[in-house]
């Protein structure tokens, strides 16, 4: 899932805590890392001298990373999504609440764009799992994995991703709107809970744990409800193309990613509109 | 067994009481009733005319849009379901719906109203404030007040013939409340169903009444005192209870049959004694005046002149259907059980509107035209008391004695049939929907109607009845609109072809 992990950095990173990512990113199966600069046309630091970028790589080495260092021009977010998938990167990691440029703070978030645009899945890494202090990686029986899960078709594309996390507690959710009538409703609970438990037994002997849980409401806030009621530290979840109704309240994925303080790991899905 | 009785009498309790305080009230302090109703009407209107102009409007859009849509062929009732009554039996059935106390108040009182009162960018008494007024007449009675019962009637035909849920307005509610619809917020909504119809029915006996004794007065000379208004509620009312309580259903049915049968006698009458062509000169341009500015005249407020006119009238009628809505919504539904979404939404949008085109086009028109070409003084006479306007009408008409006295047994008719009907609703809307309504719910409710009509009359008169049914029909106004949501995600979950 993360074998080949491409990592977005900026001018400014620091070299300790990029060591820190460094071993989360080997708990969850990296071995190879592409640090990836994108200077922007028009930047303040374009043309600058990189080798902060060279310092960063060597800093990675020491986890037992292969490491190498990349840069490229134009759009930022445009730019990292292309160089994803163009080279065959497994996926990309972000580290919310940073600032590469100051001109992202001016123009929007890059991890926004970033979101919409790659084809290939995309880990948002928020406030859990806490990068640790000591220089041990985290252990994966702590991790509590929430699995979100439109239940349909496409969302089977999801299990492999979900099966790389193996030795954690998975909790499966869906998130569903209520029937018209009671009837109707007990029907389609038991329906539901029939394919959660498919999809349980699936998972079952890749985890220490499977829960499963179906909730009626809006997508995004019962999956932040659950995220925080569970203290998940990771929320895997498809992302398809945003209905264009969705547009001024921004699509699921989109909240969920913005909102939650678990981390996000985003699998683009066939209908998305980058999908590959 | 005491708790039981309470939580399951919960709607029954709740609107029995608000109606009973508001009685209470009304008696023991009418004028402190009068100040705190015209304080909250004057707030509705202050804040949000604009809300039930543009409501009416979205609920004529989406009725019109759900029969147009692929889910038109959704049937009201299981898909080999076949219709419950015949197509003209049904459309009759609607008829009687349709027309009501209403139509006889208003036939004449309204455009002669309005061709006297028109807006203040229109000339008083001009062949432009008579072309504003007929074509006022059609819109205030035309499409949108059955726009208005088709979203009460489709939700409930829906949510209890094709999902098998009770008719009750709480049950439209389960795709957003779920299992809550049997709890507080499920009974709030009955309630506010209950509350709307009281008033609204009330409103509607209200004008009944005045109206009949109007056209005593006129025809035999007696006293105009409101305690002979009260006498003629009294009277009314214990015919209607001990129809409803006898359940003498038939009787009931051959009287209301027999009494569309003689408003439409009346109809033909003006309409072949007066000026025939001059009245479908009327009918066909007022027609085609109506639904060439539809849209126009349904989110008109007049904001720069004449906002008032439009308080008063527009707002009131629009507040007026919605708090009758729940009543003939639950008769609608009850009668359509096995048409398509389309042909019950078509026909109900259509076939009573024209009918009532026509009797608007008869006696307005009719009346216009005495008023324009022949000298009567007709206009002065409904703007100084509109429930007189009919029978000041028919004295220009041969056989006018005959003619006030059939009018007056139609009204009586209609005050007895209508009553009954709103006492047998507001029984089964406070008995989860049961058709078998007891005795003492149905004694309590048909005393209630008369009880809130009399002290409205009391109170405030025609002013109190307008302001009662603005102030009541408010909030199932928001309700209506939750109905077209949740109508909507009922909708799609259906598979249609």
């Amino acid at each position: 899932m993360f074998e080949k992990t491409l990592v977005p950095v900026a001018y400014g990173e620091r070299p300790e805590e990029l060591m820190k990512i460094g071993r989360v990113l080997r708990s969850l199966g990296a071995s190879a890392i592409c640090l990836y600069h994108v200077n922007e046309p028009g930047s303040f630091f374009r043309g600058a001298d990189l080798s902060w970028l060279t310092l960063l790589s060597e800093a990675l080495e020491e986890t037992g990373l292969t490491v190498e260092a990349k840069t490229g021009n134009g759009h930022i977010a445009s730019a990292i999504a292309e160089a994803a998938l163009l080279e065959g990167f497994d996926g990309i990691y972000m580290k919310a609440k940073r600032r590469w440029h100051i001109e992202t703070m001016l123009l929007g978030s890059v991890s926004r764009d970033l979101l919409r645009l790659a084809d290939v899945p995309v880990f948002v890494h928020k406030v859990r799992p806490r990068l640790p202090g000591d220089g041990a990686e985290p252990d994966r029986r702590d991790l509590k994995i929430l699995y979100a899960t439109d239940l349909d078709e496409t969302s089977n594309r999801l299990l492999p991703y979900v099966m790389e996390f193996a030795g954690a507690w998975c909790h499966l959710l869906h998130v569903r709107g209520r029937m018209a009538d009671p009837l109707a409703e007990r029907v389609r609970r038991e329906a539901v809970d029939g394919k959660l438990h498919a999809v349980a037994e699936e998972l079952r002997p890749y985890f220490e744990r499977v829960t499963l849980e179906q909730r009626i409401g809006d997508p995004a806030g019962q999956v932040l409800y659950v995220s925080d009621q569970i203290e998940a530290d990771v929320v895997v979840l498809g992302r398809k193309s945003p209905a264009f109704l969705s547009a001024p309240m921004g699509d699921t994925a989109e909240r969920i990613v913005t909102g939650s303080s678990a981390s996000i790991f985003l699998v683009p899905q066939p209908g998305s509109r980058n999908a590959s | 067994m005491l708790r039981e009785y309470l939580r399951r009498e919960a709607v029954f309790l709740l609107s029995a009481g608000i109606v009973l305080f508001f009685i209470g009230f009304g008696v023991a302090r009418p004028d402190l009733l009068d100040a705190a109703s015209s304080a909250v009407h004057s707030a509705i209107l202050d804040h949000c005319s604009w809300l039930y102009l543009i409501s009416v409007f979205f609920f004529l859009a989406f009725a019109l849009g759900l029969a147009l849509s692929r889910y038109g062929t959704i049937k009201l009732g299981y898909d080999a379901e076949k219709p419950q009554y015949g197509f003209f039996g049904w459309v009759a059935m609607l008829f009687a719906a349709g027309m009501g106390i209403g139509l006889l108040f208003w036939g004449v009182s309204e455009p002669l109203v309005h061709f006297l009162q028109p807006p203040p960018f229109i000339n008083t008494a001009s062949p432009d404030a008579a072309a504003f007024a007929m074509r006022y007449s059609f819109f205030h009675w035309g499409i949108h007040p059955w726009a208005i019962y088709t979203i009460v009637s489709l939700s409930i035909a829906y949510f209890s013939f094709r999902r098998g849920m009770p008719a009750l307005i709480s049950s439209c509610f389960y795709p957003v409340l779920g299992e809550r619809i049997y709890g507080p917020a499920g009974k709030m909504v009955d309630v506010l169903a209950v509350f709307a119809t009281v008033f609204g029915t009330a409103t509607s006996l209200g004008f009944g009444a005045l109206q009949i004794h109007s056209g005593l007065t006129h025809l035999y000379g007696l006293s105009s005192a409101i305690s002979v208004t009260i006498g003629i509620v009294v009277v009314a009312t214990a015919l209607f209870m001990a129809s409803a309580i006898l359940g003498v259903e038939k009787g009931v049915q051959v009287l209301s049959k027999l009494n569309i049968v003689l408003a439409t006698a009346l109809l033909l009458t003006v309409l072949g004694l007066g000026s025939t062509p001059y009245v479908f000169n009327v009918f066909t341009s007022t027609f085609g005046g109506y639904v060439n500015n539809i849209i126009d005249l349904s989110l008109q407020s007049y904001p720069f002149a004449g906002f008032d006119w439009s308080r008063e009238w527009t707002v009131f009628y629009w507040a007026w259907w919605i708090s009758w809505s729940p009543f003939v919504g639950l008769f609608v539904a009850r009668i359509s059980r096995g048409r398509t979404i389309r042909e019950f939404v078509l026909t109900v949008l259509t076939v009573p509107t024209l009918f009532t085109f026509v009797w608007f086009a008869v006696f307005g028109g009719s009346a216009l035209h005495l008023e324009l070409e022949e000298g009567a003084d007709l206009a002065a006479v409904a703007g100084a008391d509109v429930s007189l306007a009919l029978f000041a009408f028919l004295e220009h008409y041969p056989f006018a004695g005959l003619l006030s006295a059939v009018a007056i047994f139609v009204l009586i008719v209609f005050f007895i049939t209508s009553a009954d009907s709103a006492t047998v609703v507001l029984g089964s809307l406070t008995s989860g929907g049961s058709l078998i309504v007891p005795t003492y719910k149905k004694v309590i409710w048909g005393l209630s109607l008369s009880a809130v009509a009399i002290t409205l009359l009391v109170t405030g008169g025609l002013a109190s009845l307008q302001v009662m049914a603005i102030t009541a029909a408010f909030p199932f106004m928001l309700v209506m609109i939750v109905l077209c949501y949740t109508l909507a995600i009922g909708l799609s979950e259906e598979k249609v072809q």
